[in-house]
């Protein structure tokens, strides 16, 4: 809406590609809707029927957003650090990847670690110990005492007997 | 704060021995609703009885029991100390989610409780009996609605299995699927349906206070304290029962399974258990060995049937 | 006995010394555990019930209340201070109170959560003690049709308050309503974009998507801002506690919030999520500082708080008078009569009067108790903020995982954990609002299913929506509430476009 000059002109780059990923989700969900067999039964709405609807109105938000994109330029966004993103990112998929074989200690004490390394504390010997005495803790008070059943491994094996 | 927390943890902990793991019961479904509650009791009084002397019970909530039952079949394989609490709603969701796995993936040991189901109508509706709600679905389906709980359950399935045997065209019933028998209740209550199905432990309250009519209860014989007649004494041949059962993992050998049989046997006839039963309104329905499996397989090829009549399942 | 004299009787008990005691340590657990990020109050309650089973039925009754207040109030303040709600109800606290902390008004928007989460509560528990009967019966008048006027009114009023570009705020919605489409289909048991994946067959967790897109989604966006971006969050700027104004502008939206919040919490398929929704919206309608909201506007924290905690009491209406549990809270309490071999319903207020006035009394007695901590506690709240960056977002990570783990034990559970966090992420990187997406997730099913039930009743006649009187005024108000912003703005258009074009010169 704040017209910045000429470079303001330009299209803007990612809306395309959000427009592009709307028209596809909305692509999605009509085929899955036209997919199901039609039960609407007494209703007259079958199950099939809402997904399309959301469907259509996704394809038009996607042009929508395209022909916006197209007019206005996009706001100047602050310049993105990979890095302790990727530090971050990495983190949850080594956890989410391990944490049933490795067990929850461990598992959290990497997510902790990797994200303490995102947040630019990257001196390991205090971030490990502190991240393993956090899951010990939680896994301690919330799988022992209160009986939420947390994934184990050798950790909780060892210390925990289970 | 801080020692308040502390102390009554300590309390917690203190409470609960510390015992070597002698069986895990997996629960397919979310704390809270009865299967759990099942898992739940039998820990108890497995544990006060001394049948076992350290019980677990695990949750793997989802879809009918199916996902429960699928990860059950791939972990426990083998494994005696293994056990997973099911019931009639799995045979159902199994057909219905095109489930990979079947009941046939584990060893079945016996049939526990189990629960009629219930027709009512709102006391202010003009049908006073259950021959009156079926000629009223015979004359025009599409205007009795029936509220239930989910679609392709054991409600679901009963009105499916009323229809066939009233002779009215099963595809035609217009059932109204509710998250659960709380919010069907509601519905009924509310005079926004015809009719209402569902456990009778849900609607009896509801009866004896006069804001509901029992029309029938779905049993093979009369319940004690229940005013109402069995569908197949007002002339419709349909019995059905929600019943829930324990079922050991796949790949056991005869030993290990008579092992756990003899271990549910003596849980189902203690006094601990009976005491449960009759705190928590369970009809006590233990059935094993080849009766249960012989049971269990006629009520799974009925159950197919009526679901591809009604047209759940192709 | 009449209800006074119950109610006295029943508080005579409660504020005997031991359970005063008891009540104490349950709002202190309850707030203990409800605070970590990313822990909402259903598994609160669930995971501290045990807590309560050694003792007799008065004490359990009153630990118990303090652990659901506690557990309530807890959620909030962390949704407020780290903007890591753990359910749907806190998502809208957390807009606007993220928003209040980061600029070091963190004190007056706890403060005016806890006072208003008292105020309502207070007002719901005697509204729920004196009115239950005649609440429940207009409650249950309520039937699919009229269930879905009010969606589409809560649809319609929300959306229309949600950011400031209309389109960015309708993607949002709209992928929101796409998530809410996955799962099997209640009314047909049709699955729908579901994959063959069985862990999907059940939709998606809200606590989940809320947990990943609030508490992961910041996480990553704040960290992608690179070192040196300490200096974004205030921990305190000014006053902790909340000024003359603050006050003049909370009291009436504590009210407000409480006289939707009670009423919506009482209907079987209402929710404190749709309670504190519709808050929101009448608060963004009516106040005088709109330029404020979306940067912290404190109505906008001290309605959906209030709005919140009485529909938490509401949902007690047809727990105790009907038997019907209608939130996950409210079957876990459901549970914890049952171990007093009480079965819930219509005769329980004939059957067993001491123990369900025996409960309303620990409410207002945790109630206070709970305003009685947490106020002085504030201070001490605060200092979350000052926690250094690595270790508050790796603690809320360890959390929020907790919290998922908790809900659903299952690797898809935590890959959907990751996937919506990096979509947060995203949207937030293009400016895109996150809550419309939870509120997609959650008023979708609900329309959809109770249009399709509706409409089924009637035999797929459409007329069916409007005849009943309730539903036809919802509609209607839907309808205003639609059409009155479109003309104020097109009246509107011209002062801003003539401020635009001086702007340019």
């Amino acid at each position: 809406m704040t017209p910045n000059g000429a470079s303001g002109r330009r299209p803007d780059g990612a809306a395309f590609i959000i427009a592009l990923g709307l028209v596809a989700l909305g692509a999605l969900l009509v085929w899955d809707g036209g997919r199901i067999p039609d039960k609407a039964g007494y209703s007259g709405v079958g199950p099939g029927d809402v997904p399309k609807l959301i469907g259509y109105a996704l394809v038009l938000l996607g042009i929508g957003t395209a022909i916006e994109g197209w007019r206005n330029p996009g706001p100047k966004r602050a310049k993105q650090h990979p890095v302790p993103l990727l530090w971050l990112l990495g983190g949850m998929v080594v956890m989410v990847a391990s944490i049933h074989t490795i067990g929850f200690v461990l598992g959290s004490t990497i997510l902790f670690t990797c994200a303490a390394a995102a947040f630019g504390e990257r001196r390991f010997h205090v971030a490990i110990p502190s991240g393993l005495g956090l899951g010990l803790f939680i896994y301690a008070v919330f799988d022992v005492l209160l009986q939420l059943n947390l994934p184990g491994g050798p950790i909780e094996m060892a210390i925990f007997g289970r | 704060m801080k020692h308040a927390l502390f102390g009554a943890m300590v309390a917690a902990a203190l409470a609960m021995p510390a015992f070597a793991n002698d069986y895990t019961i997996m629960a397919p479904a979310s704390p809270g609703g009865g299967w759990d509650s099942t898992a739940r009791t039998m820990q108890e009084v497995m544990q006060a009885e001394g049948i076992s002397s350290n019980v677990q019970v695990t949750n793997v909530p989802g879809a009918g029991g199916t996902v429960g039952l699928a990860q059950f079949v791939a972990s426990a394989s083998g494994d005696p100390s293994q056990l997973i609490v099911g019931g009639y709603v799995m045979v159902g969701a199994i057909l219905t989610n095109a489930s990979p796995v079947s009941l046939a993936d584990v060893t079945p040991i016996a049939r526990l409780t189990g629960e009629a189901v219930a027709i009512v109508v709102p006391a202010a509706s003009p049908i006073q009996d259950i021959k009156g709600l079926v000629d009223a679905m015979a004359a025009d389906p599409g205007a009795v609605s029936w509220a239930g709980g989910s679609a392709g359950g054991v409600d679901h399935i009963t009105v499916g299995l009323l229809a066939k045997a009233a002779g009215v065209d099963p595809t035609k019933i217009n059932y109204i699927a509710f998250s659960g028998g709380g919010e069907a209740t509601a519905a009924i209550l509310g005079n926004q349906v015809t009719a209402g199905i569902s456990g009778l432990g849900e609607f009896l309250p509801q009866v004896q206070a006069g804001t509901m009519r029992l029309l029938a209860v779905s049993s093979d014989a009369r319940i004690d304290g229940v005013d109402a007649p069995t569908l197949s004494e007002a002339g419709y041949d349909v019995v059905v029962q929600n019943w829930r059962m324990v079922a050991a993992a796949p790949g056991l050998s005869d030993e290990q399974k008579a092992q756990v049989a003899a271990d549910i046997e003596k849980l189902a006839k203690s006094a601990g258990w009976q005491k449960a039963l009759a705190d928590k309104g369970w009809a006590d329905t233990y059935l094993a060995g080849a009766d249960f499996d012989a049971q269990l397989a006629k009520e799974i090829e009925a159950t197919t049937a009526v679901l591809k009549d009604i047209g759940l399942v192709q | 006995m009449d209800t006074f004299s119950f109610l006295m009787q029943g508080l005579a008990t409660a504020f005997e010394p031991m359970m005063l005691l008891y009540a104490l340590i349950g709002v202190t657990l309850g707030t203990a555990v409800g605070v970590l990020p990313g822990i909402g109050p259903a598994l609160t309650v669930a995971l501290l019930l045990p807590v309560t089973y050694g003792l007799d039925a008065a004490g359990s009754l009153i630990m118990f209340a303090g652990i659901y207040y506690g557990g309530m109030y807890g959620g909030s303040t962390t949704s407020i201070l780290l903007n890591t709600p753990g359910e749907s109800a806190s998502v809208i606290t957390a807009l606007e109170g993220n928003k209040m902390a980061r600029s070091g008004r963190g004190g007056p928007a706890l403060a005016t959560a806890a006072i208003g989460s008292f105020v309502a509560g207070l007002i719901a528990t005697l509204l729920l003690a004196f009115l239950a009967p005649h609440v429940v019966k207009l409650a249950l008048v309520f039937g699919p049709r009229e269930y879905f006027a009010l969606m589409v009114l809560a649809f319609v009023t929300v959306s229309a308050a949600f950011g400031e570009s209309a389109l960015k705020g309708l993607v949002s919605l709209f992928i929101g309503l796409a998530l809410a489409m996955v799962g099997i289909d209640q009314l047909t048991g049709q699955t729908r974009l579901s994959f063959g994946v069985p862990q999907l067959l059940d939709g998606i967790e809200v606590t989940t998507l809320a947990v990943a897109m609030f508490a992961l989604g910041e996480a990553l966006f704040v960290a992608a801002q690179g070192p040196g971006n300490e200096g974004a969050v205030l921990a305190i700027k000014g006053r902790v506690k909340m000024t003359a104004q603050d006050w003049s502008r909370s009291w009436k939206a504590w009210l407000r919030g409480t006289g939707i919040g009670f009423p919506i919490g009482s209907m079987p398929a209402g929710g404190a999520d749709i309670a504190s929704f519709l808050s929101y919206a009448t608060e963004r309608n009516l106040t005088k500082h709109p330029e404020e909201f979306g940067k912290g506007a404190i109505e906008g924290v001290a309605g959906p708080e209030a709005a919140n905690n009485a529909a938490a009491a509401g949902t007690l209406v047809p727990l105790l008078t009907l038997g019907l549990p209608t939130t996950a809270t409210a079957a876990i309490m459901l549970a914890g009569f049952q171990q007093f071999g009480l079965q819930p319903g219509p005769l329980l207020f004939v059957t067993a009067p001491d123990l369900v006035w025996g409960l309303i009394a620990s409410l207002l007695v945790a109630n206070v108790m709970l305003l009685v901590l947490n106020l002085p506690l504030i201070r001490f709240w605060i200092l979350l903020l000052k926690i250094p960056q690595p270790w508050l977002y790796g603690g809320i990570l360890v959390f929020a995982t907790l919290g998922t783990l908790g809900v659903n034990p299952s690797p898809v559970e935590l890959t959907m954990l990751v996937l919506f966090g990096t979509l947060g992420y995203l949207m937030r990187l293009y400016g895109y609002p996150i809550a419309p997406v939870v509120v997609g997730l959650i008023l979708g099913p609900m329309a959809e299913q109770q249009l399709r039930r509706a409409l089924s009743i009637s035999q797929g006649d459409p007329m069916t929506l409007v005849q009943s009187p309730i539903a036809a005024v919802l509609l209607a108000l839907a309808a205003v509430a639609l059409i009155l912003p479109m003309i104020l703005r097109a009246r509107g258009r011209g002062d801003v476009l003539a401020q635009v074009g001086q702007a340019e010169d």
